[in-house]
């Protein structure tokens, strides 16, 4: 079954990444150049790794609906929740919950537009002056023809002809738009000659050029003897806009290509300055180079990068980590030993079985954050707006006064409406009559209308509730998500909460960044997710991961979590593959 | 057009130039001769023509005009690009934006310019510059309808004055206007004395940015238009207004002198200072409790906000604090609710308020629900046997396997 899944998945991320496919249908011919010029290199990159044809991918969505199929069939036969469920924070898991539950069909592809058939080799005048008394469109033949030959990476020759029949109507000039798109096609198909053709015609036309201008001629020119010249465009940029993190990308990698290194760094560290966040692959393409490097102030260099991942909590993708493993692997003397491992549940790396760093904070982090919530989240400038200073008071002396640390602190209305055919009251006990057998200091949070009399929420079981559990029940118009946060940072680090809600909207009242991790990675340390799919059975829960996922070193030992290709993970979801790095001593 | 054009033609190699442009042969041979004595940097152009195919030359022709003609320009372009000024930079840059076809306006004030060179990041930046693109083409669109409605109104005039001489009876001057004013004003006198008050909160000024706040306030000035075109109007008041305040600006920036003699009262004072707390009834979509009958004893309190930047519970929390009984309007129990918040706009509100005010009836006033936001009205009688439904459903239904509780469930 695993099998099946892990196929299935890789699956449909091909599919999606696929270029061709994935992008066509949509597409309006005029946005189509502007959106896309940003990818050109990515895709050539794509392509020169795998490549897939349209038949192919027929038969991969034959074979992804048959997978769904034998899944279906698998759960259907043995009703039982399988332990190895992904984790809540697993990279993939939500991709994976919203297959189980499909709900929306795959976006149907809009028929592409039949239009005039796209010459696929140079025309002369008259051709071209027949094919725009065909064209019916709205809107300027040039334009729009210039936007499918770009759109369709047709042969340059064919844009040339085109310009040139452009050029003869009006006077030899030729517009800039037309000239971008142009410079556009040279870069797709790295024309270096016809790029320095078209920089020199920029840079004596135009005194100033726009954004997507400067980064198709500073991607262009990198490639060439005449690199240098692209770091005076960014330059220029710089002096209107502050140019992107692909731009520095392109820029760097140029400098790489040219063996400048110095360059290279001081354009980093100019991008860390203008807080853009690099892109993976400008840090990879520092590590591709290090390995001919045997410079220890480079290493140190590379060494600062890994701790800039751990710092933003960056995952580098799968290359990247081979590149990392590469580069380790070739310092002389120190005899590095990589292996691609995953942890184990209690913590431990399966290639070297060290311990990884724990997912409890540091007690400063901990009062940091909890200060941080009670101010951001729970007061947040007005207090009235989730509750009020009545409430916040009688919350206070609750948890401050009343009660003895609690064990586990119960989202009430979370847990209680877990199965929508059941009734709330009756599954709100028997979670908590469970819990309370394992002789558990209990706190239930809820509102106050659990309270009354309701054919869902009946009087008895709720007092039986309050017979085993603290209560505490805020008023209606109150949230009570907060309140849930703060009892159970209050009650210390062995407490943990009872939620399937995954808290993002709390999360992101937050004020920064540094915050947010803190709260996500106490999050993944302290949440307890029920993953029973049928009332009344006895409840399990999510394990609870015992590490904390991000770059972390000992010295001489690495563990670097990765991204894989074919995962799709979301941001509030962590990887779980890993490089582990180690010395031979 | 000339033969020697088609691309494959195999001698055409060293025409090309001339060729090219045969009819304005005159400007271009300069151009060449300029081309081929200047001290523009040596352009692959010999290389090229060792290695591709002869047809290629013709392709690269327009190269070479672009180059050369550039020659003029360059003189007198070259001073000015020298002295780095970012206004005139963003300037520049802008208008090259223009000839990609971005959505930038044309004509660009000094003004704008620097709120633009403000503006922190490039999102902020296109946005505001679609902004004035938008506002630029509509303008425009103005400018050309009124030009034509003038020579339409000059061509009526000149038919017009051929037959219309003869003397007429009339009843009445054409004063209707006048009229109407004089007559909506009487109304809104006797609305100060006697009509049901109507609060607006001009508490939210800090809440919004300045793009929202004029938003507000057009919808402020449309609510009142239409507050004043009523049969029975309410008296406005426009409560915790205070007169050194951003709202107090832009109103009187709007109405102008008129604004001293509008028939509302506008007070620094608060809404809880001048009404007793009990009748006070705040509208906010975020209410628990649902309007169901208009209360003519009642005095209803609109918060005067527009809230583009997600702030929810900004209303309630005010409510809240001042300890006041809130109420929304019963949206879902009469239209099937499709997209869209359910925040209405300033004068929608006061137009809902004002039709079930004189009718009494919500399917009349919800009429002024924007069409975009209801697919339609539902029976009544469906939603109140949903609501039965929902009340039955967990009596007669206990999904629950009798053996799998720890929990006695057969007390009842």
């Amino acid at each position: 079954m695993t099998f099946c899944l892990s196929g299935f998945r890789s699956f449909s991320k091909l599919w999606k990444n696929n270029p061709y496919l994935g992008l066509v249908p949509g597409y309006s011919p005029h946005s189509l150049f502007l959106v896309d010029s940003y990818g050109i290199w990515n895709r050539q990159r794509w392509f020169s790794l795998k490549t897939v044809s349209p038949q192919n991918t027929k038969a991969l969505n034959l074979l992804k609906a048959k997978t769904r199929y034998h899944r279906k069939g698998d759960e259907g036969s043995n009703k039982q929740v399988s332990s190895d469920s992904p984790h809540l924070f697993a990279a993939g898991a939500a991709r994976k919950r919203a297959e189980m539950n499909p709900q929306s069909k795959e976006p149907v592809s809009s028929p592409v537009r039949d239009t005039i058939q796209l010459p696929t080799r140079p025309l002369n005048s008259e051709e071209w002056d027949k094919l725009k008394e065909d064209f019916k469109g709205k809107g300027n033949f040039e334009n729009w023809i210039s936007s499918q030959i770009t759109y369709s990476r047709s042969s340059i020759d064919v844009a040339k002809s085109l310009l040139a029949w452009v050029a003869a109507k009006n006077n030899g000039i030729v517009s800039y738009d037309l000239l971008v798109k142009y410079l556009y096609l040279c870069v797709f198909h790295k024309q270096k000659s016809e790029i320095i053709d078209v920089y020199e015609i920029m840079k004596v036309r135009y005194k100033i050029l726009e954004p997507a201008g400067y980064s198709l001629l500073i991607r262009g020119l990198i490639h060439t003897d005449r690199w240098r010249e692209a770091l005076l465009l960014l330059e220029d940029f710089e002096k209107v806009m502050i140019p992107s993190k692909r731009n520095y990308d392109d820029c760097i990698q140029g400098a790489l290509l040219h063996q400048d290194v110095n360059t290279a760094w001081n354009l980093y560290q100019k991008l860390l300055g203008h807080d853009l966040i690099p892109m993976l692959e400008t840090l990879e393409a520092f590590f591709d180079f290090g390995k001919d490097i045997k410079d220890h102030q480079y290493a140190n260099k590379l060494l600062d990068i890994l701790l800039y991942l751990r710092n933003n909590q960056l995952y580098p993708g799968e290359s990247f980590a081979h590149s990392i493993k590469a580069w380790f692997e070739s310092v002389p003397g120190e005899q590095w030993k990589g292996q691609f491992t995953t942890i184990r549940k209690s913590g431990r790396c399966s290639g070297c079985g060290k311990t990884m760093e724990s997912i409890y904070l540091s007690p400063e982090e901990y009062e940091f954050l909890k200060e941080n919530i009670m101010r951001n989240v729970i007061d947040g400038g007005d207090q009235y707006k989730k509750t009020t200073p009545e409430e916040l008071k009688r919350f206070q002396n609750f948890v401050n006064n009343d009660c003895p640390p609690f064990d586990i602190v119960i989202d009430g209305l979370n847990v209680a409406k877990m199965f929508p055919k059941a009734r709330e009251s009756q599954v709100l006990l028997n979670v908590v009559s469970q819990l309370a057998k394992q002789n558990l200091r209990l706190l239930v949070l809820g509102r106050k209308h659990m309270l009354n009399q309701h054919p869902r929420w009946r009087k008895d079981e709720m007092e039986k509730v309050q017979k085993q559990a603290s209560c505490f029940f805020a008023d209606d118009i109150s949230e009570d998500d907060p309140y849930l946060l703060y009892a159970t940072l209050h009650s210390g680090n062995h407490c943990k909460f009872i939620t399937k809600d995954l808290m993002r909207d709390h999360k992101a009242c937050l004020p920064d960044a540094k915050t947010q991790r803190l709260f996500f990675k106490w999050q993944q340390g302290h949440q307890l997710a029920i993953i029973n799919r049928f009332p009344g059975s006895k409840i399990s829960f999510q394990h609870i991961l015992s590490y904390d996922t991000v770059v972390q070193t000992t010295g001489d030992s690495w563990h670097i979590p990765y991204d894989e290709d074919l995962v799709e993970r979301y941001s509030y979801e962590v990887p779980n593959k890993w490089l582990c790095l180690h010395r031979k001593t | 057009m000339n033969v020697s054009f088609t691309f494959l033609r195999p001698f055409a190699r060293f025409l090309v130039p001339f060729t090219l442009q045969r009819k304005t042969n005159g400007v271009y041979s300069t151009i060449l001769q300029r081309y081929m004595s200047s001290k523009i940097p040596p352009v692959p152009c010999p290389n090229k023509e060792s290695t591709s195919p002869p047809e290629q030359l013709e392709l690269d022709g327009w190269k070479i005009t672009m180059k050369s003609s550039v020659q003029e320009e360059g003189a007198s372009t070259a001073s000015d690009s020298k002295d780095e000024d970012p206004v005139a930079a963003t300037r520049e840059l802008i208008e090259m934006w223009r000839l990609l076809g971005r959505e930038v306006p044309e004509h660009i004030s000094e003004e704008d310019l620097k709120t633009i060179m403000e503006s922190p990041s490039k999102s902020s930046k296109r946005k505001y510059l679609k902004y004035l693109y938008i506002k630029e083409k509509m303008k425009k669109a103005r400018q050309i309808k009124k030009e034509m409605k003038a020579a339409a109104k000059e061509e009526a005039k000149t038919d017009r004055t051929t037959e219309e001489n003869k003397q007429r009876d009339f009843l009445f001057l054409r004063l209707w206007d006048r009229n109407i004013d004089s007559a909506m004003g009487w109304k809104g006198a006797q609305a100060m004395q006697f009509g049901q008050p109507l609060v607006f909160d001009m508490v939210y000024e800090n809440y919004m940015k300045p793009k929202e706040l004029q938003n507000a306030v057009c919808q402020l000035l449309e609510s009142e238009g239409c507050n004043r075109r009523n049969v029975d109007p309410f008296h406005i008041y426009l409560c915790n207004l205070k007169t050194d305040g951003d709202y107090y600006r832009e109103l009187v920036k709007r109405y102008r002198e008129r604004w001293d003699k509008l028939l509302l009262t506008a007070t620094e004072k608060s809404h809880v200072d001048l009404f007793p707390k009990e009748d006070i009834i705040y509208l906010t979509a975020d209410s628990p409790n649902v309007m169901t009958t208009f209360k003519h004893d009642k005095i209803y309190i609109i918060g005067s906000f527009v809230d583009k930047s997600m702030q929810p519970g900004a209303s309630l929390a005010n409510a809240k604090r001042l300890k006041l009984a809130t109420e929304c309007l019963p949206l879902d129990k009469y239209l099937q609710w499709e997209t869209g918040t359910k925040n209405l706009t300033l004068d929608q509100m006061m137009r809902i308020l004002l039709c079930v005010k004189n009718t009494g009836s919500w399917e009349e006033a919800l009429k002024f629900v924007p069409r975009r936001k209801h697919t339609g009205y539902l029976e009544i009688s469906q939603y109140s046997q949903e609501f039965l439904n929902q009340l039955k459903k967990p009596k007669t239904f206990n999904p629950f396997p009798k053996g799998s509780l720890n929990v006695c469930t057969k007390k009842r």
